[in-house]
């Protein structure tokens, strides 16, 4: 005779084993999500037996088939079905690398004396590939990186295009130092942002 | 009534499940956070909307993880911590925007079930 605890072991290893195509954190938090689903019912009814809770959790194929589907729908093009062992290659930077990239470039060319313009050159290159980072990185949604990429990419490439544009900047050291200023608080802001709201 | 009849019939609902489930959860959660185990006794409740209780929570792993859902670990009185889910803003625009469609939606298709449509083809 199997004890409850081995009822609970077995299902969860069921489980376990029907969604072993999902990546392991999702096949954790699916598995801790259930036995926290088992424990809270059997508080609240303690007359349930354990059979009657893990039948109505249901079929572990049907649960782990369903965990698989919605994991499948945000890795857009990801093999769900067949390969499924193999997870999405893209996006698998820290999202550290994309925020830095679109922010400190610009601080180190605002640093620097204006005049050198491989400086500026460079930062533009690390720029645009931190714009792309942060589109193919995977934590975070498509509203959240154009949001991003409009912020701390095209928002300040418009204003400085502006700037440059003959007779629009006033003369004299102060604005422009403003200008800087503004500039890196928009890029900070964005990145302090897109950080707070990165998915893992 | 023919067991092919109820396999079909059950194929219809869980088509209908499948598209509107997840406005019911965010729904159940709009006046006040809930924990999962409550949010499934009210999808069984309903009758309509009870399903295979496991599957309902890859459903709110996903809600999370589309920052329409946030959840908090809370103690209870009995038995172990809660985890509790609660509509973040854009779940909530999410809840309002299916609010603000679905009459329409239902409307259309009880329309479509109700009344009979001739056919418009030149038939002479």
């Amino acid at each position: 005779m199997k004890t409850s605890a081995d009822l609970v072991r077995d299902y969860l290893s069921a489980v376990e084993r029907e969604a072993s195509a999902l990546p392991a954190d999702r096949r954790q938090e699916l598995l801790a999500d259930l036995s926290e689903h088992i424990e809270v019912t059997l508080a609240e009814r303690p007359k349930a037996s354990i059979a009657e809770v893990l039948a109505e959790l249901g079929d572990p194929r049907t649960i782990a088939a369903t965990a698989l589907v919605e994991a499948g729908g945000e890795a857009a093009g990801a093999p769900v079905r067949s390969d499924a062992g193999a997870p999405a290659r893209r996006g698998k930077v820290h999202p550290l690398v994309p925020l830095l990239m679109l922010t400190l470039p610009f601080l180190v060319a605002a640093i620097l004396p204006d005049d050198i313009s491989a400086a500026e050159f460079f930062s533009t290159v690390l720029r645009v590939i931190g714009a792309i980072l942060l589109c193919t990185s995977v934590h975070w949604t498509a509203v959240q990186k154009t949001t991003g990429v409009l912020l701390a990419a095209v928002l300040p490439t418009v204003a400085i295009s502006i700037w440059l544009l003959p007779g629009v900047a006033p003369s004299g050291a102060g604005p422009a130092h403003l200008a800087n200023l503004l500039t890196v608080a928009l890029l900070a802001g964005t990145a302090a942002w897109l950080w707070r709201v990165r998915r893992a | 009534m023919e067991p092919g009849d109820s396999t079909k019939q059950a194929r219809a609902a869980a088509q209908l499940r499948k598209g509107v489930l997840e406005y019911c959860v965010l729904a159940l959660m709009r006046d006040r956070p809930r924990y999962g185990v409550e949010l499934l006794q009210a999808l069984e409740d309903s009758g309509a909307l009870a399903t295979s209780q496991g599957t309902v929570y890859p459903l709110l792993s996903r809600l999370r993880r589309d920052d329409l859902v946030t959840t908090t670990w809370q103690e209870s009185v009995s038995g172990p911590p809660r985890r509790y889910y609660a509509l973040t803003d854009s779940g909530r625009a999410a809840l309002d925007e299916f609010t603000r469609v679905w009459p329409g939606f239902r409307n259309a298709v009880d329309a479509f079930l109700t009344t009979p449509h001739p056919s418009t083809g030149d038939l002479v």
